[in-house]
């Protein structure tokens, strides 16, 4: 089983992963894809933690919190995407162009 | 009923086994399973105690050799076809039709249809108590001496066999509950005084009471139990 | 898992991009399936401080609020926002140097949800069912809690829809900690009765 590292786990502030009773709060299954792959590409090596735990503060603090507003995985996703894409792990051009594929219902394969 | 749930001082079961760091849910069935119950028992299809006694109907053996949702399983089955909402017999065809071939029944998506959500959301938050007034005051008070009735239902009751015929004292009066005993026939919520009355080990098991001091509290209905005769005795 | 040959149903941007990224993350060999569930699933699984803990460091800290918890504790937990399902009528019993609580459901699985979650496999288990209330010390020591004889322990049988929370003794040496970091201490073995509440130099 994989170790749990409490500088992922027990973030603070607003970086705080969502709890409900001290467990875990995924609203949709993307938003424990995009924690599991965040987590796993700096386990792998790709990222420190706290390069990726900034970025993710960051975009929390630029946004404007509205009610149905970006939340918390959103805010998670896009810190993952713009660490992924400037450090050339994933080129842009190829990005947009799988998530079109997605989009457009091209691709449906689920891992 | 002296149903196999009713395990409370039986030998035999071996140690108790932890897993550690247990999922909350084994596998997605649970958690469908778990789902289940807010909505179903939320609309009125069916009570708490309804659903206990269901689950102690299931067959000891089945009982034992089950897992935990697979007796919320077993009491949807009994309680949907015993009340027609459901039909057995197609119950018991879809599910072996999906047993041969899982994708030939797609399972249900998400379509937006807000009926039943919100009230599933006003339960979990707010709960179902089962609490009620009742304008007599209770019969007995802290300090009492009681002694629990001899009774062996077939039904269902939440007097356990083993604090069956035990002295004991009232520690606590929680207030007047639904009684189970009724409910579960849907013979009438009778609300009555619960109280907490603490049991001494030897009292309740003898000379086989574990070693070093200990008492056991059970929370208890009014009609489960007598005053005792005798006068208190020094703890 | 692939659904080739079907409609696809229509998926939400984000959905999109999650996909998109997984599936060349994946392609380059930066990151398996396998590792990705292994971890959600750890994290899921590493509990954080429960509602309980919450409540029991406050009782700590706060003796006030000790004492409003032992007199209701319905409306005690209300206050700290907890409540609901499974939770409408809450009694929290204190351990002492004297007495030692330990809660258990013979009958069926009852337990304080809005509290401590859902209960573990063990406390719906019939050894657990059956001993708790015969064998407690025995039981206790198999979780590796050792109550002295002269201790008086008090099981609690959740036969009615009653539930019990209990409170357990503030450990030695964390008198500089801040209620966060108290709460952070408190496990739901803890308040089931079935451990203490180890001080952070003994949970390391």
């Amino acid at each position: 089983m994989a170790p749990i590292r409490p500088e992922i786990a027990n973030m603070e502030g607003a970086a705080a992963l969502p709890r409900k009773n001290g467990e875990l709060v995924f609203e949709a299954p993307w938003q424990g894809r995009a924690f599991g792959l965040a987590v796993g590409l700096h386990q792998r090596g790709g990222y420190d933690w706290e390069d990726f735990r900034q970025r993710l503060i960051a975009q929390i603090q630029a946004s404007r919190c509205e009610p149905g507003g970006p939340g918390y995985y959103e805010h998670w996703l896009a810190a993952l995407e713009r660490l992924v894409l400037e450090r050339g792990l994933v080129d842009r051009a190829e990005f947009e162009r799988r998530v079109q594929e997605y989009r457009s219902g091209l691709r449906d394969e689920v891992f | 009923m002296n149903g196999i749930h009713d395990l409370g001082g039986m030998h035999g079961f071996g140690p108790v086994t932890v897993e550690a760091d247990e999922p909350v849910f084994h596998a997605d069935w649970e958690k469908t399973v778990f789902a289940g119950f807010a909505q179903l028992a939320g609309q009125g299809l069916f009570n708490l105690d309804e659903f206990r006694h269901a689950i102690e109907r299931m067959g000891n053996a089945r009982y034992l050799t089950s897992s935990y949702y697979e007796h919320w399983l077993s009491a949807y089955e009994t309680l949907l076809v015993e009340k027609g909402i459901v039909d057995g017999e197609e119950l018991r065809r879809r599910a072996s039709q999906l047993s041969e071939d899982p994708e030939s029944i797609p399972r249900p998506q998400p379509q937006g249809d807000e009926r039943l959500a919100p009230r599933v959301r006003t339960l979990i938050q707010r709960g179902a108590s089962t609490a009620r007034r009742v304008e007599a005051p209770p019969r007995f008070r802290v300090g009492d001496r009681v002694v629990t009735r001899v009774t062996n239902p077939r039904g269902h009751t939440r007097l356990p066999r083993y604090i069956r015929g035990k002295r004991g004292t009232v520690e606590m009066v929680h207030g007047a509950f639904v009684l189970p005993d009724t409910n579960s026939r849907l013979e009438g919520e009778n609300p009555q005084y619960v109280y907490s009355v603490r049991f001494e080990a030897d009292e309740v098991w003898g000379e086989h009471a574990d070693g070093g001091r200990s008492a056991i509290y059970v929370d208890l209905w009014e009609s489960y139990l007598e005053p005792a005769a005798e006068a208190g005795r020094a703890r | 898992m692939e659904r080739h040959g079907h409609h696809p149903e229509p998926i939400s941007e984000v959905e999109a991009r999650v996909r998109a990224l997984e599936s060349l993350l994946y392609e380059k060999g930066l990151i398996t399936p396998e590792a990705v569930d292994t971890l959600v699933s750890a994290y899921e699984s590493d509990i954080g401080p429960l509602n309980g803990a919450r409540v029991v460091a406050r009782a700590w800290v706060d003796p006030d609020y000790k004492r409003r918890l032992l007199e209701d504790g319905t409306r005690a937990i209300a206050e700290l926002g907890f409540g609901g399902m499974q939770g409408e009528h809450m009694v929290v019993v204190e351990n002492t140097p004297t007495v030692h609580n330990v809660v258990v459901c013979t009958l069926c699985s009852c337990y304080p949800w809005p509290v401590l979650g859902l209960p573990p496999v063990w406390y719906k288990s019939a050894p657990y069912r059956s001993r708790m209330v015969i064998e407690p010390r025995a039981v206790l020591r198999e979780f590796g809690t050792e109550i002295p004889e002269e201790v008086e322990i008090r099981v609690w049988d959740s036969s009615a829809e009653v539930r019990y929370l209990v409170l357990p003794e503030r450990p030695e040496g964390t008198e500089g900690l801040s209620e966060e970091e108290l709460a952070q201490l408190v496990t739901r073995d803890a308040m089931i009765g079935v451990a203490k509440v180890k001080a952070p130099a003994a949970a390391r």
